[in-house]
């Protein structure tokens, strides 16, 4: 069991490269593991089942846990680029992906952008497309307890119940500790990092490149994913030659959260084919 | 002491019930609650009182620039400003200001301030807000991360083509222009003088300070966080080593002013108690995008901002409230007069921008309390901070060189109208 718990490392990428914090866990083929906008808080929900059969591999964006040198990333091109910088700093080749959320964005940047460098690609939940008749809900302008309904299917997961819980320190007065308000400048820093990437709505022109990957794609997507329409699953599916979409159901957003087994039973299967 | 007549411009006709029905009154507030024929009448009335302001010996006018908001209906302050510089000849135009962020490429701001300066004799005051979160980032989609850093570079740009005579190449990260030439350039070189209005960020102050601008505080939020930012204004600018000069600071203050201190509550309450409970209906969900504000603002205090609910901005508070807590100075024209002595004695601000109007309230009403506030309380609040040098304030042309509007249009009129030649 201790073996899927993550040993936490420095990464530093180079002179006027960030430097990055990445968790890794378990043993086994390599799965870079690519994050969503909340970062990884906790090792919960799909990543230690996947830890007990890969060695995963989460690096951290910068603004998230230590990892600093947003200011080294200007755009859309830096990220994706840093995204290699990060694979070859790890030494890991052609390795299966998985991401979630901004993370199966980036996942699918990366793999249109250089497709052999992509081993199989996982993509849960991902963003980057927009369709004026399913509006990707606005994360950018809510509070946190106000997101966790579009994240959430069951809102008593305890994950959703951490994100509630900060509603607790949003007061009026000057009353909070030092512990909290650290808390609270860290989830700005990280959801800092996504508006610049992402703000105002998360599209880049991603759709007329998802022709180019050649990676085999599978796609997950929570049926009850109110964030973003279980419909964007079918165009990721459709526009990636082969790719093939899977629905879970009972699931938000955050499936790897709310549907650990069957995700990580899903993603197992489609990597050991 | 100088005073600032300031309108924000809040539309009149939000429903009673607005707040219940409604998620804010800034962004997303439907515009189906607009009536654009109601608007041209409003729109005529304010800028009446404007005029009066300047009628009745008022410093300066006032307005600044916001989006999609029903209390603020100037999405285009420079052009409230030009409907400004020829009917009111007398007063600065105090333009707080254009969101430079949100102009592109910046050289706009640069002419269209320029143009104003030009038209006015060298009136204007450059206002140069960063802008608040809901209209940069929400309203016209400015990313919060790189927002300081565009603002910033759209602001070297314009100092610099404000004062140079000869074509430039700007070859920024935000802007790339291969020349840059104002026509027409200010009046007042190198610049007009530079106001900065903030609501208490350190960086916005150190801005100020290095650039040695004019920093406003825009408050709606009483005396005890006022003071508290004010001083925190006073000690950076200690601590940089910069002077104590009044003038560099200038503070906003709603001010109703009615012939008794009964007949303010009685006159004004309808109108205030629609401003605060009303007009400020903000969403906390679109105070701050993420990035928006540094980790330095946000760990120096104004972290109770971040989760701020909207209920320190005065809502449900009773007049007497509102008064006691100085959210409003409000009264006779005695008990506005003790009360601003006060205000600007101990946040030791050399300028006072007055909102003079608030909420619902009518141009009868208005231009009475700014009548009062031109006669009885103007020339005893005139002297204090006389022993500073006022470098915040516009140089304008003298006043003999001044062109007043309409002057060449007879002598231009009986040649344009002469009899046809046979």
């Amino acid at each position: 069991m201790s073996s899927t718990m993550p040993q936490s490392r420095t990464l530093a990428l180079g002179a006027g490269r960030p430097t990055i914090e990445v968790l890794e866990a378990g043993e086994g083929s390599p799965l870079l593991f690519l994050h969503g906008a909340g970062g990884i808080r906790t090792w919960e929900g799909a990543l230690p089942l996947l830890a007990r059969r890969f060695r995963v591999y989460a690096p951290l964006l910068p603004g998230f846990g230590e990892s600093t040198g947003l200011e080294l990333l200007d755009d859309q091109l830096d990220l994706v680029l840093h995204g290699f910088d990060v694979l070859e700093a790890l030494g890991v080749e052609r390795p299966a992906v998985l991401g979630e959320s901004m993370g199966g964005w980036i996942a699918a940047e990366m793999a249109a952008l250089r497709p052999k460098e992509i081993g199989r690609l996982v993509l849960a939940a991902p963003i980057g497309l927009w369709r004026d008749e399913a509006p990707v809900a606005d994360m950018f302008g809510m509070t946190t307890p106000e997101l966790v309904p579009y994240l959430f299917h069951d809102q008593s997961n305890v994950a959703a119940q951490r994100m509630l819980g900060v509603s607790a320190l949003l007061s009026n007065k000057d009353d909070r500790t030092e512990e909290q308000v650290e808390f609270l400048i860290g989830l700005a820093r990280g959801f800092r990092t996504v508006a610049k990437f992402l703000f105002p709505i998360p599209e880049n022109g991603l759709e007329r490149r998802l022709p180019r990957i050649t990676a085999a794609t599978l796609v997950l997507w929570g049926k009850q994913d109110r964030l973003v329409a279980p419909s964007y699953g079918r165009i990721f599916a459709e526009r990636i030659p082969g790719a093939r979409l899977e629905t879970i159901d009972d699931a938000g957003h955050l499936l790897l959260l709310e549907r650990p087994d069957q995700v990580a039973a899903a993603v197992t299967r489609f990597l050991a084919a | 002491m100088k005073f600032s007549w300031f309108h924000l411009m809040p539309w009149r006709w939000l429903p009673q019930d607005f707040r219940q029905r409604y998620h804010s009154v800034w962004v997303d507030v439907p515009n189906a609650l607009y009536d654009p024929v109601r608007g041209h009448r409003l729109y005529n009335e304010y800028l009446d009182m404007l005029e009066y302001a300047d009628q009745v010996g008022f410093d300066a006018v006032g307005v600044n620039e916001h989006h999609q908001n029903a209390y603020g209906m100037m999405p285009s302050p420079n052009i409230m400003a030009a409907a400004l510089a020829r009917r009111c000849p007398r007063a600065m135009l105090l333009v707080l200001g254009n969101s430079i962020a949100l102009y592109n490429p910046p050289t706009r701001v640069a002419e269209e301030f320029a143009m104003l300066d030009v038209i006015s004799g060298g009136r204007l005051i450059a206002g140069f807000p960063v802008g608040t979160s809901m209209d940069t980032n929400y309203c016209y989609g400015q990313n919060p991360a790189t927002l300081r850093e565009k603002y910033r570079e759209g602001h070297d740009l314009i100092i610099k083509a404000w004062k140079t005579r000869e074509p430039f190449a700007w070859n920024g990260k935000y802007t790339k222009l291969r020349y840059v030439n104002l026509w027409p350039y200010p009046i007042q070189q190198p610049r007009p003088p530079v106001w900065v209005p903030g609501l208490g960020s350190i960086e916005t102050w150190d801005f100020c300070i290095d650039h040695d601008y004019n920093y406003s505080y825009l408050s709606f939020s009483g005396y005890k966080r006022a003071k508290k930012m004010m001083d925190g204004y006073w000690e950076q600018r200690t601590k940089k080593g910069a002077d104590d000069n009044p003038h560099s600071a200038a503070f906003f203050q709603q001010v109703c002013i009615s012939d008794t201190d009964a007949a303010a509550e009685r006159e004004w309450w309808p109108h205030v108690d629609y401003f605060f409970n009303n007009c400020l209906h903000l969403y906390p969900g679109h105070m701050g995008a993420p990035g928006y504000m540094s980790e330095a603002s946000l760990r120096a205090g104004v972290v109770a901002q971040v989760g701020n609910t909207g209920q320190n901005m005065g809502r449900d508070k009773t007049w007497k409230e509102l008064v006691d807590e100085r959210y409003i100075v409000a009264g006779s024209p005695a008990t506005v007069r003790q009360q601003l002595e006060e205000l600007a004695k101990s946040l030791r601000v050399g300028h006072l921008c007055l909102g003079l109007h608030i909420g619902s309230a009518p141009i009868e009403l208005t231009n009475r309390s700014s009548y009062l506030f031109a006669k009885e309380i103007m020339p005893h609040l005139r002297p204090l901070f006389a022993e500073y040098d006022d470098r915040y304030w516009p140089r304008p042309l003298a006043t003999d060189d001044r062109v007043a509007p309409g002057t060449q249009t007879d002598a231009a009129r009986r040649n344009a109208e002469r009899p046809a030649a046979a």
